[in-house]
């Protein structure tokens, strides 16, 4: 079975960081060849393939009627430091390249899913390892070897496509595999990659000594990753498209083990789309202490059991939890899938959300606030310019997420088809943003908690303040629920106490019943900017919101660890 | 006291003076050994390092492209805490749930004291905490198991090898890889009908300090450099053939001239060019002639495993204890053939001053007259063998078991390559055949990933990897390429129908994994450097077919 399992996550402590970036390109589509001197040499090469496949394939009965060729170019510098030592420098540069071809018609094509079948009956994608620099007639064979695995794989995938129809019952949407798109001839080049990394060498040392003076901290690290994706799309189509971003990423965690053995990871970041964003070096040592504080904080705060009851989930907190129990479930291929839960397909123009609530996903913009944000794009993996969707409108389901898989009722591709390098597109998310029409301050939203607390006579509320990552289950044979977890976690008391820092606890639940528990909303917005792992591969993303009010959620117990803190003190 | 001792020493260039990151091992090494215990809990009673400081550079280039280049300057620290006694401790044995107790950590590549002793304290609590739980679910698993077993660790003789010993190490050539790969791949761009011309180039250097609580310090310069070509053509009925050339030395210096390398990657062009055009050996059993390099690879694959004592590690319910492939006695070559590994030797790059534990390896007389009489350890003993041979190594964080280093075989005697085709046209005439299979080439376990030969030896399987270059000898001397072969059911029975010896083609520098699954795992750039010094063989009965499988191009795919 293909992956249902969807995921947005922010890497584990230690792990190579495998966001990409965010970008930040204006949302206008044009003509830029019209000033330039020449195309890019690379997408000449891509064009030629498509001519060359094509001369030779046309005159077959099963010949193409669309291919694409991408390549992805991606160039990455990681600097850490770590216990107040520079603990190396990693560069990478790669190109892969990625080849879509679709033969059968738009209606009913080779990449139309095999029910019942298993993930070895899924249409091949090619591993395409290209040169650095050539784009002649190395990579042109590259791609030429590609079109051709790919294309005698796609011969026998319609065979079992079309067997699979006959032997099968009818399915509801019977909408096509592909739709038209617009032809879009664009050139977007990426500055080079900037990075002071003498500086940085520096900034991760010094700041990674911080973690010294805070004995609760037994592992750490600071980091900054810096990269630059550029991607060359040509399609059969005439569609010509060069573009890309830079992200930059300056990272840190901390981690402890507490008395009971519960792991404590704390982990901070701040990803920007250019290197001008790039935190301050006050910025970052402080960035550091806050982490170095916080571990200390978690190592002594109180587990709390399974409850429910209400709570604030604050800006990012709120963001993943829409990007989980919502964004995924309004991606378009679900709603045509009869293996996945389709919570929300049967929805449209009907109240899903309180109404002074509305949901979009734009990539078109690059910032929200203060925040450079990650799933910026101009044009989707697919080539088609990125839109702003109105998904929910004053609590009421208006679109979905789209492709160029189109869904029943939305027959066109909205720009959101994206893809890992060697993987098929599907719609997802970029930046989704939760937008309330009535709100309060902060400071009222938890008096309201307060209230809502006594009102329900629990014997207190939570307040979520910042998450991990999370997961969710979309598909019919697994519970349709959600998982956000959880890395600060504050007690309210009803009797004017302090607040107090707890742990050990994940959020959980369904999505239709915690959409219908939503109370209120507060005047601020929060980013959350990360990468999202699911059957398309991991794609930049973001998603924000403002703090919510929730009169029940659910937690349960998070996942814990039986280790010893270290037996011997610091060296 | 030791902190401060350190930072001093740390101040101190004088040229015998303890490197930082020795000095911080050490101040953990000491402490642990003092201070490690949990409550209740047994103390270490050994704790063994094992750090890796080194620069690679990996370029890899397709038809004179350069496609990737990675480079890398680490500091990894390997931690080994053992607890128990040299006759029991909590090694050599697998549970499932269990990570065992050899811990891995990258450390700062600064000479900070305080830095890297932080990595070394994490890395070996938690070796420590390992260990202890390990040798718990051992003695679980052993309560009531009345078969004798061997100890689990040999003692050894310290040494000391101090950093000075070591001399400079050479930084590591990018430049000269990234054009060697990009020379040599693009040469294969000359000869049309290859669709796939890759070369790969890694220079690693470094230096290894292995530091144990037994005294044993030894610092080593080590490293290799490798190079390796490789090209593919696909035949009119989609089967793809591949060929290679690799190059093993110490380092880029050592590499023969560029223009030797390029003669070597232009025959194996014209090779894989004629195989389109080549017969198919349907189904072959009779005599093959193993030359040189084939040669070697067939000694590699099937007397490796012969050789090596290192028993098994004890699994959690498992009753198969302690039963190593190798066997004392057993007859794996015909009389009068002898087996030595010597890694002393300055004959290849397998030779070495002390392996991966830090132990001087010794000359071992492994087969004599045809028969097994020794075998090869590490600091694991076996029922038979006690003691370390100086022969440990290992891949990554793997345990150190044996591997071969520097292997001779030495026939009774050694015939001309003259005599020796015509005994072999002389033994395929008695099966009917005009022509005798000569085997030229065989394809390298750590480039194959063809994992049903790592479990096989019955049945259809085949046994050896495939032959890259195979030719029918005719009695006037023709040589015929043959097309994509495939062998059946090989395994060490093989050896025993050795009819006769040529005179080889000298030592050959490989890099190779140990014996088993993970062999078919190590990669293009990765291994253990190997020697084996073999004669060209004539094997009375082998069986072979013809490799099928794949489909033609459709697109006709061009370098223009």
């Amino acid at each position: 079975m293909r992956p249902l399992l969807v995921a947005v996550v922010l890497p584990a402590a230690g792990a190579v960081l495998l966001a990409a970036g965010a970008v930040l390109l204006p949302a206008a589509v044009g003509d830029a060849w019209a000033d330039t001197a020449a195309p890019p040499a690379v997408l000449d090469s891509l064009s030629a393939v498509l001519t060359d496949t094509q001369a030779q394939l046309a005159s077959l009965p099963d010949a193409p009627y669309y291919v694409a060729l991408a390549l992805d170019d991606h160039e990455q510098v990681t600097i850490q430091g770590t216990h107040g030592a520079y603990a190396g420098l990693v560069r990478g540069h790669d190109r892969s390249g990625d080849v879509d071809l679709r033969i059968g018609s738009m209606q009913l094509d080779n990449t139309h899913k095999i029910r019942d079948a298993g993930w070895f009956d899924a249409p091949r994608r090619p591993q395409i390892q290209a040169p650095l620099a050539e784009s002649g007639a190395v990579l042109r064979a590259l791609f030429m070897r590609a079109v051709d695995d790919v294309y005698r794989d796609a011969r026998q995938q319609l065979i079992k496509v079309k067997s699979n129809n006959q032997v099968k019952v009818g399915v509801t949407d019977t909408s096509a595999d592909f739709s038209a798109a617009p032809v879009v001839v664009d050139s977007r080049p990426v500055p080079p990659l900037e990075l002071d990394e003498a500086a940085w060498i520096a900034l991760t040392r010094e700041a990674s000594a911080i973690y010294l003076d805070y004995p609760a901290v037994y592992d750490s690290a600071v980091q900054i990753v810096a990269s630059r994706d550029q991607q060359w799309l040509a399609t059969s189509e005439g569609t010509r498209i060069e573009q890309g971003n830079r992200h930059f990423r300056v990272a840190t965690w901390g981690t402890s083990v507490a008395d009971d053995g519960g792991e404590i990871q704390v982990y901070d970041y701040v990803d920007v789309a250019t290197p001008e964003h790039l935190p301050a070096h006050d910025a970052v040592l402080a960035m550091v202490r806050g982490v170095a504080q916080r571990v200390t904080q978690l190592r002594a705060a109180p587990l709390i059991d399974p409850w429910s009851g209400p709570a604030i989930l604050r800006g990012r907190a709120a963001g993943v939890f829409f990007h989980e129990i919502f964004g995924h479930r309004v991606e378009g291929h679900r709603q045509k899938d009869e293996d996945e839960g389709q919570t929300f397909t049967s929805r449209v123009g009907k109240p899903i959300l309180p109404s002074f609530l509305s949901v979009v996903d734009d990539p078109t913009l690059a910032r929200r606030g203060d925040f450079d944000l990650n799933g910026t794009y101009a044009y989707d993996d697919e080539g088609v310019p990125a839109e702003r969707v109105q998904l929910v409108d004053a609590g009421v389901l208006k679109n979905f997420l789209l492709s160029r898989s189109p869904v029943a009722g939305f027959p066109r591709s909205n720009g959101h088809g994206r893809r890992e390098a060697g993987l098929a597109a599907v719609a997802r998310q970029g930046n989704l943003m939760v937008e309330a029409t009535r709100t309060v301050t902060y400071a009222k939203l938890r008096e309201m908690l307060v209230a809502e607390v006594k009102k329900q006579g629990e014997p207190f509320g939570l307040i979520f303040d910042d998450i991990s990552g999370g997961f969710t289950f979309t598909g019919r044979s697994e519970p349709n629920s959600f998982v956000v977890s959880p890395v600060t976690v504050w007690r309210v008391w009803p009797d004017g106490r302090p607040d107090e820092l707890v742990r050990g606890v994940d959020l959980i639940g369904t999505p239709l019943t915690t959409f219908a528990r939503i109370v209120a909303a507060a005047y601020d917005v929060d980013v959350f900017n990360g990468v999202c792992g699911a059957e398309s591969g991991w794609v930049p993303v973001s998603a924000s919101s403002p703090s919510l009010l929730v009169s029940e959620v659910e937690v349960q117990r998070h996942e814990k660890g039986n280790d010893r803190p270290p037996i011997l003190g610091a060296p | 006291v030791i902190w401060l001792f350190s930072l001093a020493l740390a101040a101190d260039p004088a040229a015998d003076a303890i490197p930082p990151v020795e000095a911080a091992v050490r101040a953990e090494l000491d402490r642990a050994m003092k201070e490690l215990r949990l409550p209740d809990g047994d103390p270490p009673y050994l704790v063994l390092y094992d750090v890796l400081d080194g620069e690679v550079v990996t370029t890899f280039a397709e038809f004179g492209s350069t496609v990737s280049v990675d480079t890398d300057h680490y500091r990894n620290l390997r931690t080994e805490v053992r607890v128990g006694s040299y006759e029991r401790d909590s090694s050599n044995f697998s549970s499932f749930g269990t990570s065992g107790s050899v811990v891995a950590r990258r450390l700062p590549l600064e000479d900070d004291i305080r830095a890297l002793r932080r990595e070394v304290w994490l890395a070996t609590d938690q070796s420590y905490k390992a260990a202890v739980e390990n040798l718990a679910r051992k003695q679980a698993a052993l309560r009531g198991h009345t078969e004798p077993l061997p100890p689990d660790f040999a003692r050894v003789t310290p040494v000391d090898v101090p950093y000075a010993s070591t001399g400079d190490v050479p930084p590591v050539q990018g430049a000269h890889m990234r054009d060697l790969a990009e020379t040599l791949s693009a040469e294969l761009r000359k000869t049309p009908g290859i669709e796939v011309g890759q070369a790969i180039a890694r220079d690693w250097q470094g230096r290894r300090l292995v530091l144990t609580s037994e005294g044993t310090r030894v610092w080593r310069a080590t490293g290799y450099t490798v190079v390796r070509v490789e090209g593919t053509v696909r035949l009119a009925d989609g089967t793809e053939q591949r060929d290679s050339r690799s190059w093993v030395v110490r380092r880029p210096e050592d590499l023969p001239p560029e223009s030797e390398m390029l003669d070597q990657v232009r025959a194996m062009a014209t090779w894989l060019a004629a195989l389109p055009a080549a017969p198919k050996e349907e189904d072959y059993l009779g005599p093959v002639l193993f030359e040189g390099p084939a040669a070697a690879e067939v000694f590699s694959q099937l007397v490796a495993p012969e050789i090596l004592g290192t028993p098994p590690e004890l699994e959690d319910g498992d009753g198969a204890l302690n039963v190593p492939t190798a066997r004392l006695g057993r007859r794996l070559l015909p009389a009068g053939w002898s087996v030595v590994d010597d890694a002393t030797t300055d004959k290849g790059l397998g030779a070495y001053a002390s392996d991966q534990e830090g132990v001087a390896p010794r000359r071992v007389d492994l087969v004599k007259d045809g028969v097994v009489q020794d075998v090869l350890m590490s600091r694991i003993p076996s029922t038979d063998r006690a003691a370390s041979t100086g022969h440990g190594r290992s891949l990554g964080n793997d345990r150190l078991a044996a591997m071969p280093a520097v292997v001779t075989v030495t026939p009774p005697k050694e015939v001309s390559d003259r005599r020796l085709r015509k005994t072999a046209l002389h033994l395929a005439a008695q099966t009917g055949r005009d022509y005798v299979l000569v085997i030229r080439r065989i394809e390298p376990p750590v480039l194959s990933g063809d994992l049903d030969v790592a479990f096989t030896g019955e049945g259809p399987l085949p046994g050896l990897t495939d032959p890259y270059e195979a030719y029918r000898l005719y009695a006037d001397g023709r040589e015929e390429p043959v097309r994509a072969l495939r062998f059946l059911g090989v395994d060490r029975r093989l050896l025993k129908d050795i009819a006769l010896a040529g005179e080889g083609s000298g030592p050959l520098d490989t890099l190779d994994g140990p014996p088993g699954p993970g062999r078919y795992h190590v990669g293009p750039t990765g291994g253990v450097p190997v020697t084996w010094d073999v004669p060209s063989i004539l094997v009375t009965e082998v069986e072979l077919t013809t490799k099928s499988g794949g489909e033609p191009r459709v697109v006709k795919v061009e370098l223009k």
